[in-house]
């Protein structure tokens, strides 16, 4: 229950400044909008072409405007040693970082669900045929990402070149949430449910978020403290 | 003969050692590297020592 | 005497890849279907198994070194990972090799293609975050926990064909399959290899161990001529 508490003050805390300062959030939604934009070039948008690639292109829109995010996660509390004054508060690591975590998914969901309607007008696609499935699919291998990208916001953060170490480290961590996503997006945005062969794919990001937030949460107070 | 595909065998096991090989040289030349970074780390501190004193 | 081990391991495990490569290349018979590229697959199985067994031990050596703080098993997972990559190119190399014959094309995207790639890019991350940071302790520390993040990867990549319905071909060895799938003594010289390949694996760690010593030691020697002047 306390911990329950720690958490979401530490969520509350960072979803609150960036509500005040908006500063991740702007960012991250107007690459997002501009890469969805940039995307027409590449492909022909009135074509059947994009229903296949429909959950691919989310998806890289996603990670990208992600990485935005996730680098201001932890880098934000570096200036007036911020960081220190969270590390040495009597909260477990592991409370600060699911609360971080946990500020981080709503922002990407909120991104999400902006880029989702734009999408839908600007490539002509009903998006809504399976509401319920689809929502699953975000929150699930949003959860995945933000948890990898926490944790290694938190493991570059004092690094030289810290913008660019952390996107090289955590895109290939993404993949297996990602592929999944990928997958599973196309097949539902086209209205289809999850065929059998295609379960794997759901058992692989559930996988992937129960091990991966499990060994983050272990592993953080290692991470931060030393 | 090349209907046994002996070309593209030797190819694969060429690749194989080149890449052990190269390795293994990176190895070499990152000994001598260091042992070179090594010698001149300890020279620069016996000068200073040295200087220290007189 | 160190050294000398060392060397005779060394010795020891070229002269037994010769002696492998003798069998492999004028005692063993074509295989029926693939001809004579077969052979590749007896140093390609190998170096995949040869580079497993340097990941695993990486990651054992990361969650020691969490749990120990001895530097020495940092020592350790940074030479594993290193020569575990050289492993990981060989058996890429030797795969898109035999691949080209078998299947017509270098490069496909199946499930254990894709997995043994995104393992070796991880990797090289793993390297990469290790030079990002000047620090021993703070360095140790957090490749050691990317480390064992690293190692969802490999654990992937070893169960895709199961999970996966892959142009890869699935498992052939006795010991995942019951046997059957591959005649005794072809696979018998692939574990011979695959020994050799381990004893040479182990004394370039060894090297590479004694390497990442040095370079410390030259980093802490320097910080103190600095911190002196």
């Amino acid at each position: 229950m306390r911990f329950l508490r720690q958490t979401l003050t530490i969520a509350a805390k960072d979803l609150r400044s960036e509500i005040r300062t908006k500063e991740s959030l702007n960012a991250a939604i107007s690459f997002a909008i501009v890469i969805l934009v940039l995307f027409s070039f590449a492909v022909d948008p009135s074509s059947e072409q994009i229903k296949e690639m429909s959950g691919g292109l989310l998806w890289l829109v996603f990670a990208f405007a992600g990485a935005l995010i996730l680098n201001r996660s932890f880098a934000r509390e570096l200036s007036n040693d911020c960081l220190d004054a969270l590390v040495s508060s009597p909260i477990p690591g592991s409370a600060l970082f699911l609360g971080k975590a946990v500020a981080n998914f709503v922002l990407l969901m909120v991104v999400e669900f902006v880029s989702m309607p734009i999408f839908g007008i600007l490539y002509n696609m009903d998006w809504m045929r399976q509401p319920l499935w689809l929502a699953a699919v975000l929150v699930m291998a949003t959860w995945g990402i933000t948890v990898i990208g926490t944790m290694f916001s938190a493991l570059t953060v004092n690094l030289r070149m810290r913008e660019l170490m952390l996107p090289t480290l955590i895109y290939p961590m993404m993949i297996p949430a990602l592929m999944a996503a990928m997958r599973l997006t196309t097949l539902l945005i086209n209205g289809e449910g999850i065929p059998a062969d295609d379960w794997i794919w759901v058992r692989l990001i559930v996988g992937f978020d129960i091990i991966f937030t499990s060994l983050a949460v272990t592993l953080v107070e290692v991470v931060l403290v030393g | 003969m090349d209907s046994r595909n002996f070309t593209y065998m030797f190819y694969g096991l060429g690749a194989a050692w080149l890449i052990l090989a190269l390795y293994v040289l990176t190895l070499v030349s990152r000994e001598s590297r260091l042992r070179r970074e090594l010698d001149s780390v300890k020279r620069m501190l016996e000068d200073r020592e040295r200087a220290a004193k007189a | 005497m160190r050294e000398k081990i060392l060397y005779g391991v060394g010795l020891i495990a070229g002269l037994y890849l010769v002696r492998n490569l003798y069998q492999i290349l004028l005692v063993l018979p074509d295989e029926v279907d693939q001809g004579a590229i077969y052979r590749i697959l007896l140093f390609h199985v190998p170096a995949w198994i040869t580079c497993f067994t340097a990941y695993f031990l990486a990651g054992a050596a990361s969650v020691m070194y969490l749990i120990k703080k001895n530097l020495n098993y940092d020592t350790f997972c940074v030479a594993a990972v290193e020569v575990g990559l050289a492993f990981t190119l060989i058996g890429l190399a030797t795969g898109s090799i035999w691949a080209r014959i078998i299947w017509g094309i270098w490069w496909t995207w199946d499930a254990r293609l894709t997995w043994a790639l995104i393992t070796c890019i991880i990797y090289s991350g793993y390297l990469m975050l290790r030079h990002a940071v000047d620090d021993p302790t703070a360095r140790a520390k957090n490749s050691a926990v990317l480390c064992i993040f690293s190692y969802a990867s490999v654990i992937i990549t070893y169960k895709s064909i199961d999970w996966w319905r892959t142009q890869h071909p699935g498992a052939v060895l006795s010991i995942r399959t019951g046997g059957g799938r591959m005649d005794p003594a072809m696979e018998s010289i692939l574990f011979q290899n695959a020994v050799a390949l381990l004893m040479l694996a182990a004394v370039m760690v060894a090297v590479r161990m004694r390497q990442e010593e040095t370079q410390r030691e030259v980093e802490s020697l320097r910080r103190y001529a600095h911190a002196a002047a």
